[in-house]
């Protein structure tokens, strides 16, 4: 019975940090070599091999470890050890997690009642947060926010929140104030972004809630609400052309949530993200979408480069994360559903030091297969 | 049969297309459940886009319980939401399909027709769930309703490969002969060619309706 399994294998160098392996098919079985660990003197804590069955369920693993002796011994991860994942579908959520602060601050800290288990980039959107029926920070529900992890149960988003309709939630008293990863939130893009603040002047500077994807050239259209204040931006109408879009180009991409626009919006309207409670049954919010699908004509290509890179998208910062599509033209639409698995940073259960992923440097073979006939 | 390729466009105008929330529902979720307003609003703002109206208006008739239909956009909504719709019936601009003065132009999965918008529901709508919640604590779940004009969205076959049925017998799908293989393949691509004309209503549910 093998007519229809799926096998595949390849390797990497670790990072020490989590490894995301993306083949076309959600594996049932999963075993890897920490192949340096194998040559180097045994030592403590050091993972030679692990593998994961399906049935085990996820964020689980068995190794093969060095004690503190060293000796080779078998140890249990059940956490963060081997995950599946199927990016395909949007609008998936992880774990609701309970919110118990939002502080009022230019960039808004949040804190979670236990581990929120989130890395810098992920992407979360926010749920009733009312500190009382009628205050509280509504405003912002439902609003995909970039986080930047600044510990176990705390992170910052970039909206802010230091303005007077907003109240802090310390100790809500009515809504129930939680948080829950969006789990694929970069499946399509360039797309559609929400809009946490306008820089105006000659040129126009975009602040986003999460990363825009937009290259140098990205032809662009605004959804402003008029309550949101610069309503100008809008695509229509256009005074010039009547019945013609206004658009505008990105001149210049500063980090994954900031984007210069070459419009001049020396005399518009403030924006105003200073939302009252009351508003938000309804409310609206300002966006700024990818328009046009071909907008930078081809990748430059210079001495050691790669010929036809990958499209890629940036969550956090400036880091490039590759997409397995390619070759592709900046900044027209890319696909990015996939299919793969995760190997984690999970410790053993006996041996609390080991990491699975190995450490950095560490050259780690992997084999992976998903079987035509799995019993029971 | 052709879902797949559904789905993918699905999820591609839910992540490129921009958002309106629902304000005129009394739920007090953001966005609130659908009230005609919603529809007028949206109409409003593809009517100010230039927006090409997918349907012909139909005529009225001397039929009892019958109305006139105008010139529609299409809304393709979750089946969910039909009991939702069922309540706003009675309004001003509110008919159900069979309403219609004649309903021969009425497509098998089309609801009905609040003011310039015919609704088409499809139990693949896209939905957010426990994505919103109110004031209490409750949750409820978002709802994406895609309006569009005609000059929208295309859909593109690649290089001219539409989409092509497999099928092979045991014989050549195994050498035991155990299993035969049915498949569908395509290449495609989505692109949203009028970026104005298109607008995701984002709603929940009338909360008394709800299951």
């Amino acid at each position: 019975m093998a007519e229809y399994s799926r096998l595949a294998q390849g390797s990497f160098i670790s990072t020490g940090q989590a490894k995301v392996i993306q083949i076309p098919f959600k594996p049932e079985y999963i075993e890897m070599v920490n192949y340096t660990a194998t040559f180097e003197a045994p030592t403590s804590q050091a993972v030679v091999s692990a593998k994961w069955f399906a049935a085990m369920g996820q964020g689980f693993a068995v190794e093969q470890v060095y004690d503190a002796t060293p000796d080779l011994v078998v140890d249990a991860v059940i956490a963060n050890g081997f995950s599946t994942f199927s990016a395909g579908q949007l609008l998936q959520y992880g774990p609701t997690l309970v919110v118990t602060v939002v502080s009022k601050a230019a960039a808004a800290a949040v804190t979670t009642s236990t581990a929120h288990g989130l890395s810098s980039g992920d992407v979360v959107i926010f749920q009733g947060l009312f500190e009382t029926s009628t205050t509280g920070m509504p405003q912002i529900n439902g609003i995909p926010f970039t986080v930047t992890v600044t510990g176990a149960t705390t992170f910052t988003i970039p909206w802010n929140t230091n303005q007077s309709n907003y109240t802090a939630i310390s100790v809500a008293t009515t809504g129930a104030p939680t948080v829950k990863k969006v789990l694929y939130p970069y499946l399509y893009f360039p797309g559609q972004t929400f809009i946490s603040n306008i820089t105006l002047g000659t040129t126009t500077t975009i602040d986003t809630t999460d990363a825009h994807n937009f290259v140098v050239g990205q032809e662009v259209a605004f959804r402003i609400p008029s309550q949101w204040g610069t309503v100008q931006l809008n695509s229509l109408p256009n005074t010039l052309v009547p019945g013609s879009p206004v658009y505008g180009y990105v001149i210049a991409v500063t980090d994954y949530n900031t984007v210069v626009v070459n419009i001049d919006s020396s005399a518009y309207t403030t924006f105003n993200s200073n939302q009252t409670v009351a508003s938000v049954p309804g409310l609206s919010y300002p966006q700024i979408v990818a328009v046009g699908d071909v907008n930078t004509g081809g990748v430059q290509i210079s001495s050691g480069s790669q010929l036809y890179p990958p499209p890629y998208y940036v969550p956090i910062g400036t880091t490039r994360v590759n997409t397995i599509n390619g070759p592709a033209i900046q900044g027209a639409y890319v696909n990015n559903t996939a299919q793969g698995f995760i190997i984690g940073i999970g410790t053993g259960v006996n041996q609390t030091s080991s990491v699975l992923v190995g450490t950095e440097g560490d050259v780690i073979h992997w084999r992976a297969q998903l079987n035509d006939l799995l019993l029971p | 049969m052709r879902q797949a390729e559904d789905l993918i466009l699905r999820d591609y105008i839910v992540s490129a297309a921009s958002e309106i929330n629902a304000g005129g529902g009394s739920n007090g979720f953001n966005p609130t459940n659908l009230g005609t307003s919603d529809f007028s609003l949206v109409a409003t703002t593809l009517d100010t886009n230039n927006a090409y109206k997918f349907m012909t208006g139909i005529e009225g008739m001397d039929r009892f319980g019958t109305g006139p239909v105008r010139n529609c956009y299409f809304m393709l909504s979750s089946t969910e939401l039909q009991s939702d719709f069922d309540a706003l019936v009675g309004n001003v601009g509110v008919l159900n399909q069979w309403s219609y003065a004649s309903n021969t132009s009425a497509l098998p999965t089309e609801w009905g027709n609040v003011f310039n918008i015919r609704i088409l529901t499809s139990s693949e709508g896209p939905v957010a769930r426990n994505a919103a919640t109110n004031n209490l604590g409750a949750t409820a779940d978002v709802y994406y309703n895609t309006v569009l004009g005609k000059q929208a969205v295309t859909h593109i076959n690649q290089d001219g490969d539409s989409m092509k049925l497999i099928y092979r017998d045991e014989y050549y799908s195994g050498m035991l002969a155990q299993n035969c293989t049915l498949a569908v393949r395509f290449s495609q691509a989505q692109a949203i060619t009028q970026d104005t004309a298109i607008r995701n209503l984002l709603c929940t549910r009338n909360s008394a309706l709800a299951a």
